[in-house]
């Protein structure tokens, strides 16, 4: 028998200054980061009357668009979105099912121009739906305008929740489902018992990160909004910034965007941790819901197809335009297939350790809200949105003020660049793993305490089984989104050489509008890639489960 | 000894305040009496460290204990279910008891072989715990706690909910570990176990 | 088992690091379309490191806005030793920085429909806003701005937005130097036939344009060359209109902090000779600013040639761009 005193196997990283420190670190630089982007414009400038934002007709007039189309647009993106998380919980068996799946996450990361450029061929003057419906129906669709804002928005956004929704729907606990199963709950009853309980653990982070995706959306808003009427709050940052230089301007347009944005996320965040979060002890297995069936199954299943036609045309949209292009580079070979392939490795370069960035500084935040109090855990929620509600181009002047003696190499520069694509990912690889990380339910929390299971360990035998997919996902969207990048890259000035998004645009620059075309087809494709590729260990183990689950049921038949 | 003295405990938010006083000898075992919710759990948890007292003093040997994390402490706990950990197979859930980096020496994976053996489950090593019976793997988890050789057990509901046959089984392990000079705290609604396991009673 | 990626990794990322060896090197911030594959940077600094024992490096910034706004920022640490990518919209503001040094070199070559004689700024090309439109979708297109103004809803173009693009600010311009102080009655006549408001001339012509969306763009009077010499279609054609177009001259600058000044007025007398300006026409798809005599590729030919040429002097334009530009909102939002 050993000895007391009995001193635990001292774990690696066990030590609370290990789980609380970095993520620390992290969060508080993000907060000085912005702090100081802001601060360096009002450095630069004096801030103007405050007045002026009530006073100046245009400035109330932005204001008041911006907010109502976020508002429609989140609306709209969530309720969508969890109507396909339910159709898709309902029907695990729905054929294209792993194809929508990685649609919806693709949506996402496209860049904008590429994105835009496939919703007009479908939804546009001239798109082929518009075309449909205007020559069997007498319904007028103008894109242009709040309904295009809207729409794109919506495609955009509505994947993004209802993937979250889904991971969310999906780790309800087994006994719980069983249990509704066995009564045969439909309809009110088993949203409330089963459906809302996991949904609104999740439901308030999604909706501030998608307002404050649509609040600070720009490029969409203006060539799809028609006109200077609908202008968001970023394009008169842009303005002041680019065009008037009108540094205190901008900061005090910042700086009504931080408050707005800011105050969604505080009562979001609030309101998310009040919320129950429910002890999972997961592994879910396929258990038949009572509601999957008859007239129900039949209206899922017309649901998510049209939801897979809404994300799909765009894509088809895209891969007819960018067909011819793409097939004569690569048929053609020669300089612009060189061009493409050196793009194509250096935007891995980049996006790759983006990637890996930001899904370490995610795990190392959200550190911070398991084992921290309630206000490290909210300073950890609010910290990471920060960089989606900063205009980056305030973000990118602060940042290029501090960093700027030190950046001595384009190769540092680059390494800059994978550093502020990792961040910019942060808010949407944060919400994916939340749940997964944070919801350790007590019985197994307890065990692993008595054992020892700390620091390294746990993550090791706990968590790291558990986040296995969770992970993969966030590293896709992590290298998605940098891979698709234009802003940061544009912002921090690159030598000659492109990533791919860089080169569409010089294409464009120089009207090479076919191979633009190619260009962005081969972009999309890169990134469905992307998507493919990170989901398959997760692919692989969910058909090992499959048989477990078989064992399982034969098991507790014996014993039942 | 385990040795408690004027232990208190209120859960916030309520009236009830606990008070626990006792003390068991090594090779003893105590048995907790009381209907549900007389706060039978509430002590096993606080002896362990999952709550914390008001007041008072928990000893081993004359250490106080009170201040010490759950992984410091000389105790081993076996709830009525979620024992082991689901997506681990039954060789990791037992190792993990003895080094929770599972850096085990070739002598230690034999000691799980042949604890296996001993309890009626030979080759059940690489089975996940979803594959078990109630019975398998209340008998794995107590291997767990016998190989990690904590002086104290601590036993919430270990039988209930299990047949005649496997209760007989978990029953004689229990004792040997007893046999061994280890303390057992036991909460059971069951006469028989209090009987047959039991040298003292504690009534709440 | 590590190293094989990161062999691979570092083969990815040691061309990323590839830097110049030249023994002196001459720093040139520009933007994208300049320094592109296509565009004329590759052309230009193969010529000019053949007359200087230099290297040419270009830093690509995202716009002329942010080629300024980069030096403002870095002042006298800049690294730069000349900006090139800059017009008339932005080279005032550039001035007040006092972050460009005179050039003194002589404009004598220079083949600009306007006179110029500006101590700082060197024109290296110049064009016309005009509205390009897809003779296919619209076979008679408007002959005049007053035309286009007056057009029937029928009619729908895609033009860019002043507050966020240079040729956005040019129609503002346009329309400013035709029709003064009338200018805010016009934009609401013209409002009923703006599909939509673009951030950027790519985000028009790529997303927009190309895809049928409208018959017409607000873009530059040499766009057709392009297409016609390279893409070797005679589809997408400029309107002329008789009022006259405006003009947009791209020009670059000596950075006063240089400590290349000698080797950056080289280069800045290299762009007026023809050994830069060659490769202009077709690569920036812009006139070049000097004569080039037969080396002008022919299509130039078969582009329109206004007989007015509209242009508002930079000073006042930085002057009076904000009212002229809260006109435009006044006229655009109901």
């Amino acid at each position: 028998m050993r000895q007391f005193p009995f001193r635990a196997t001292q774990a690696p990283f066990s030590h609370p200054g290990w789980q609380i420190g970095p993520g620390l670190i992290i969060a508080g630089s993000l907060l000085a980061l912005t702090i100081a982007g802001v601060a360096a414009l009002l450095w630069q400038a004096q801030l103007p009357e405050m007045s002026e934002l009530w006073q100046n007709r245009y400035l109330s007039n932005v204001i008041r668009f911006t907010v109502w189309q976020a508002i429609l647009s989140t609306v709209l993106s969530l309720g969508l979105g969890l109507f396909i998380a339910l159709a898709l919980v309902r029907q695990p068996r729905f054929p294209g099912r792993n194809l929508l799946l990685r649609i919806m996450e693709l949506s996402l990361v496209l860049p904008t121009i590429v994105a835009v450029s496939g919703l007009v061929g479908v939804y546009g003057r001239h798109g082929w739906l518009t075309s449909v419906v205007e020559h069997w129906t007498t319904v007028r669709w103008n894109l242009y305008g709040l309904n295009g804002i809207v729409l794109a928005h919506v495609f955009f956004n509505a994947p993004l929740a209802g993937r979250i929704l889904l991971q969310a729907l999906e780790s309800v606990p087994a006994p719980r489902r069983r249990v509704a199963s066995q009564l045969g709950l439909t309809g009110w009853w088993l949203w409330r018992i089963l459906d809302w309980p996991a949904v609104r653990r999740v439901l308030p982070g999604i909706a501030a990160l998608v307002f404050t995706l649509c609040f600070t959306s720009f490029a969409i808003v203006m060539t799809l909004g028609g006109g200077p009427a609908s202008t968001t709050l970023e394009v008169a940052i842009y303005q002041s910034l680019r065009f008037e230089f009108d540094f205190g301007r901008a900061a005090l347009l910042a700086i009504v965007q931080l408050t707005i944005c800011g105050a969604i996320w505080l009562l979001m965040v609030r309101r998310g941790l009040s919320a129950n979060l429910s002890p999972e002890r997961r592994f879910s297995e396929a258990i038949p819901r009572p509601d999957s069936q008859g007239i129900v199954r039949f209206r899922d299943v017309v649901l998510l197809l049209c939801f897979t036609l809404f994300l799909l045309l765009p894509l088809a949209a895209i891969l007819f335009r960018g067909l011819p292009g793409l097939v004569t580079v690569a048929v053609d070979g020669g300089n612009p297939l060189a061009d493409l392939a050196d793009a194509t490795l250096r935007s891995f370069a980049i996006a790759l350790p983006a990637g890996v960035f930001s899904v370490l500084s995610a795990l190392l935040v959200l550190a911070l809200a398991t084992r921290g109090g309630t206000n490290l855990s909210r300073l950890s929620s609010v910290a990471t949105a920060v960089p989606l509600m900063v205009p980056p181009i305030v973000l990118g002047t602060g940042l290029f003020l501090l960093f700027r003696p030190a950046l001595g190499h384009s190769f540092q520069g680059l390494a800059l660049v994978a550093l502020i694509n990792g961040l910019m990912a942060l808010p949407f690889v944060t919400q994916l793993l939340k749940g997964p990380l944070t919801g350790l339910d007590e019985p197994t929390a307890r065990q692993a305490d008595q054992l020892g299971l700390l620091g390294w360990y746990r993550w090791r035998w706990l968590h790291w089984p558990r986040l296995k997919r969770p992970l993969a996902l966030a590293m896709a969207y992590g290298t998605g989104l940098s891979l698709g990048d234009f802003g940061v890259i544009a912002l921090f000035g690159t030598p000659g050489q492109p990533t791919v998004p860089v080169l569409l645009y010089q294409q464009l620059g120089s009207y090479r509008m076919e191979l633009a075309a190619g260009t962005a087809l081969w972009l999309v494709t890169l990134l469905l890639l992307v998507f493919a590729a990170f989901n398959l260990p997760g692919y692989r183990r969910k058909q090992r489960r499959h048989q477990h689950d078989a064992l399982k049921t034969l098991a507790e038949a014996r014993h039942a | 000894m385990l040795d408690v003295k004027d232990l208190t405990f209120r859960y916030p938010d309520t009236e009830t305040t606990w008070r626990f006083t006792f003390h068991v000898d090594h090779g003893q075992c105590i048995a907790i009496n009381g209907p549900s919710g007389s706060g039978k759990s509430t002590l096993l948890n606080l002896l362990a460290g999952f709550l914390t007292p008001e007041s008072g003093t928990i000893r081993w040997e004359g250490d106080l204990l009170n201040n010490l994390a759950p992984w410091n402490r000389p105790v081993t706990s076996l709830f009525q279910e979620h024992n082991l950990f689901e997506h681990l197979d039954v060789q990791t859930n037992i190792g993990l008891g003895m080094h929770p980096g599972l850096r085990l020496s070739t002598e230690q994976k034999q000691t799980i072989v042949k604890g296996l053996a001993s309890v009626g489950m030979a080759g059940f090593e690489s089975r996940m715990p979803g594959d078990l019976s109630g019975g398998q793997r209340q008998r794995v988890a107590l291997l767990r706690a016998l190989l990690r050789d904590q002086p104290i057990l601590l036993l919430d509901e270990p039988l209930t909910g299990l047949d005649a046959e496997a209760r007989t089984q978990l029953r004689s392990l229990l004792l040997r570990h007893k046999a061994a000079g280890k303390v057992l705290v036991l909460a059971s609604h069951d006469a028989e176990d209090r009987k047959i396991l039991a040298d003292k009673q504690l009534n709440l | 088992m590590l190293r094989r990626p990161l062999t691979l990794f570092a083969g990815i990322a040691l061309p990323l690091l590839a830097s110049s060896q030249g023994n002196e090197t001459l720093t040139v911030y520009t933007h994208p379309s300049f320094a592109a594959e296509w565009g004329p940077g590759p052309g230009v600094k193969e010529a000019f490191e053949q007359h200087c024992s230099c290297t040419l490096e270009y830093v690509v910034l995202d716009s002329g806005g942010d080629i300024l706004q980069r030096l403002r920022l870095e002042g006298n640490s800049t690294d730069a030793d000349v900006v090139l990518g800059l017009d008339t919209g932005t080279m005032e503001t550039a001035r007040q920085t006092g972050l460009l040094a005179p050039h003194s070199i002589g404009l004598e070559s220079l083949d600009l429909p306007v006179d110029w004689q500006d101590s700082l700024f060197v024109p290296y090309d110049w064009g016309y806003f005009a509205f390009v439109y897809d003779t296919e979708q619209l076979p008679n297109p408007p002959k005049s701005l007053e035309e286009l103004v007056n057009a029937p809803e029928e009619l729908q173009i895609i033009i860019q937005d002043p507050r966020t693009s240079s040729p956005g600010l040019g129609l503002l311009l346009w329309m400013k130097a035709v029709y003064g102080d009338q200018a805010g009655e016009k934009w609401q006549a013209l409002s009923d036939n703006i599909l939509t408001t673009t951030k950027s001339w790519s985000d028009g012509y790529f997303s927009l344009f190309m895809n049928g969306e409208a018959p017409m763009i607000l873009s530059y009077s040499t766009s057709p060359a392009y297409h016609m010499a390279i893409d070797k279609t005679d589809r997408y054609q400029a309107a002329e209109f008789e009022e006259g177009h405006y003009m947009q001259v791209e020009v670059a600058a000596l950075v006063e902090p240089s400590d290349q000044k000698a080797l950056a007025r080289e280069f800045l007398q290299f762009i007026l000779t023809a050994d830069f300006q060659r490769h202009i026409p077709l690569k920036n798809v812009m006139y070049p600013a000097i004569d080039l005599g037969d080396e002008l590729p022919e299509v130039f030919d078969r582009l329109i040639q206004p007989d007015t040429t509209l242009f508002i002097d930079p000073a006042i334009v930085a002057e009076k761009r904000k009212p002229w530009l809260d006109e435009w909102l006044n006229a655009m939002i109901p």
